[in-house]
């Protein structure tokens, strides 16, 4: 039901605008991580949105059957998917190269089915609603009503936002990373070791999916499939920012938050899912290397 | 004789075998595996098509799959078209939209192209599912129709046992496969090859890779569209898991395991992995489980596939010196 009358009316925008952020910073830690190990190994990780699966899975467990409250489970869950991205290099995506680029595809899909279909022979894709204290709890400024799971969700979102940037931008190891990104032979030329560059992008890059999830786990329902209709926005994003940029995918994530958010106010449901799909199309066809692009990689 | 009449004969006799197999036996799970088999062959010979021939790795047959199937049930339930007419249509707006696909994407790449072919089929499950006005959201179209052909001469072939199913399936697959066949071995294919290989030095050569690759591309759409078109007048509903994700695993593992480029190699093995993961009843979920520790074991290990190791047989074979005996 749409209210009526100006004042309301402007609640309603102020209300959507906002849950559009929440939406858009979250789609934004998935993002970042997907384009940025695409721009440091050039591997598109299938495997992406099985991360955040697991994270909420994670979180879930944690505070539910262990009794753990909610900061202590987000922190778990992000050491866990740190490591979790360390080994998935070394196992799995450190033997390929950029050039095989159809193989990294297969070879993340392959993990994201037995991940996946695993929960699901595990859990069953029965929906979980993680109950916890903060679910029912509201903030209230005048007349708007912000939930403070969500809140939650936007405070970690934008901490780990600052944290990425100032790693990339202000550390040796990010200034190692960019230069991987640019021109992996040059960089191996001036000695910093492709290795531990990639392991740290994945690790970086599950870590932020990991995190995802638990920051949205009390605020969505939580179950195996959860992971696949987020990682379809996320490819959208990354396409939309420019393939390999950060920043690119941070801002387009935000922008696709709101306006999906905007759009669902008004229109059926089925608009919204498209909305991303569409502006990829369009993005695609007038500006391929994407909205932050600089040139195109041929 | 020589080989070629050898193989001839072989395949000649292969395909009466597979005609004839209602006459043989009315076991109804053997039909059901038939003409499971003759649908995911054809979708997989179409990703051999992209993939295994164009070096384009598409997530999209799926879309293309299920866009023929509700296509079809749409047009033949609700505007009471024929069944020949209602697979026409979805074949034919599969490939236009596999056309906008491959046409917006592959201006920037085939990363971009994997990844938006990725997305179309997710979206496509989505709309299907939201869209209830049209698609009649999760529950979808119960309740299909037998379908009925005119055949020339005033008969009427209504098509309700599993038998005919079959044999119309069956039917579209050796044509679907002497199309794919009759493309991969001629200067199409060799170009497709070409520009898998070497792009820029096909490029070189003359040979325009958009062209080719838009071109392999609206192939397997067509005919994914038009199997998806038949099929589910076999399943008798059409609902939003026509384009699950299971039958894009399957298709790809079928690919990757019979090889990537090589057309037995993958009729092969489309037809061992839809009878053996039957046969050994595995719950779905396992069996998901288990195609992803063969995809990612074949990824690491023998990435060529069973095509590819038949391949490097031949040419070893070849380099053996001959001695005189």
């Amino acid at each position: 039901m749409r209210p009526r009358g100006r004042s309301v009316d402007l609640n309603f925008y102020a209300q959507l605008l906002l849950n559009g952020i929440v939406i858009g910073v979250i789609y934004a830690l998935i993002a970042m991580g997907l384009s940025l190990i695409f721009g440091v190994l050039e591997i598109v990780n299938f495997a992406h949105g099985e991360f955040y699966m697991l994270g909420a899975m994670c979180a879930y467990f944690l505070t539910v059957n262990w009794g753990f409250g909610y900061w202590p489970a987000v922190l778990i869950v992000t050491a866990v998917a740190i490591s979790l991205g360390c080994v998935l290099y070394e196992a799995l995506l450190g033997s390929l190269r950029g050039e095989s680029f159809e193989r990294s595809i297969l070879l993340t899909l392959g993990l994201s089915m037995v991940l996946q279909n695993g929960a699901v022979f595990l859990f069953t894709t029965t929906p979980k609603m993680m109950a916890t204290g903060l679910s029912y709890s509201n903030i209230i400024v005048g007349e708007l009503r912000l939930p403070l799971s969500r809140l939650y969700a936007l405070g970690l979102g934008l901490a780990a936002f600052a944290a990425l940037y100032l790693t990339l931008y202000r550390t040796r190891v990010g200034k190692a990373m960019r230069g991987v990104a640019q021109n992996r032979d040059a960089a191996l030329m001036v000695g910093i070791d492709p290795r531990a560059v990639s392991r740290l992008a994945v690790a970086i890059g599950i870590g932020l999916s990991g995190l995802a999830g638990a920051a949205l786990a009390p605020v969505y329902a939580v179950h195996p499939l959860m992971g696949f209709s987020f990682v379809f926005k996320a490819f959208a994003i990354i396409i939309i920012g420019g393939l390999g940029n950060v920043s690119g995918a941070a801002i387009a994530a935000v922008m696709l938050g709101i306006l999906e958010s905007l759009v669902g106010g008004f229109l059926p449901l089925v608009m919204v899912d498209a909305l991303a799909f569409i502006s990829m199309i369009a993005v695609l066809l007038l500006r391929p290397q994407g909205l932050f692009g600089r040139g195109v990689r041929v | 004789m020589n080989a070629i009449s050898v193989r001839a004969l072989a395949f000649v006799i292969g395909l009466m075998v597979l005609f004839a197999i209602p006459k043989l036996t009315g076991n109804e799970y053997v039909l059901a595996l038939g003409i499971s088999f003759a649908a995911l062959s054809v979708l997989s010979g179409g990703l051999n098509l992209v993939y295994g021939y164009t070096g384009l790795l598409s997530f999209a047959q799926v879309g293309f799959f299920g866009i023929g199937s509700y296509t079809a049930a749409l047009l033949v339930t609700e505007q009471n078209w024929s069944l020949w007419s209602g697979v026409a249509a979805g074949g034919a707006l599969a490939t236009a939209v596999g056309m906008v696909i491959g046409y917006s994407s592959l201006r920037l790449s085939r990363h971009a192209f994997a990844i938006v072919s990725l997305s179309f089929a997710l979206l496509c499950m989505i709309v299907a599912r939201d869209w209830v006005s049209l698609t009649r959201g999760a529950m979808g179209i119960p309740g299909l129709p037998a379908p009925t052909i005119n055949l020339p001469g005033g008969m009427r072939w209504r098509i309700a046992q599993p038998a005919d199913f079959y044999y119309l399936l069956l039917g579209f697959a050796v044509f679907a496969h002497a199309l794919i066949y009759g493309v991969v071995t001629s200067r199409l294919g060799r170009a497709m090859r070409a520009i898998k290989l070497n792009e820029p030095l096909a490029q070189s050569q003359g040979i325009n890779p958009l062209a080719y690759k838009l071109l392999a591309i609206a192939l397997s759409a067509l005919l994914a569209g038009m199997v998806g078109g038949l099929f589910v007048f076999y399943l008798t509903i059409v609902d939003p898991s026509i384009f699950d994700f299971y039958y894009t695993e399957t298709m790809l593992i079928m690919v990757i395991i019979g090889g990537p480029g090589s057309f037995w190699g993958v009729l092969a093995s489309s037809a061992v992995l839809t009878a053996v993961p039957d046969l050994l009843r595995f719950t779905t979920d396992l069996r998901m489980v288990l195609y992803g520790v063969v995809l990612i074991a074949a990824m690491l290990l023998f990435p060529g596939g069973l095509g590819g190791w038949l391949h490097r047989r031949r040419v070893a074979r070849w380099r053996q010196p001959r001695v005189a005996p």
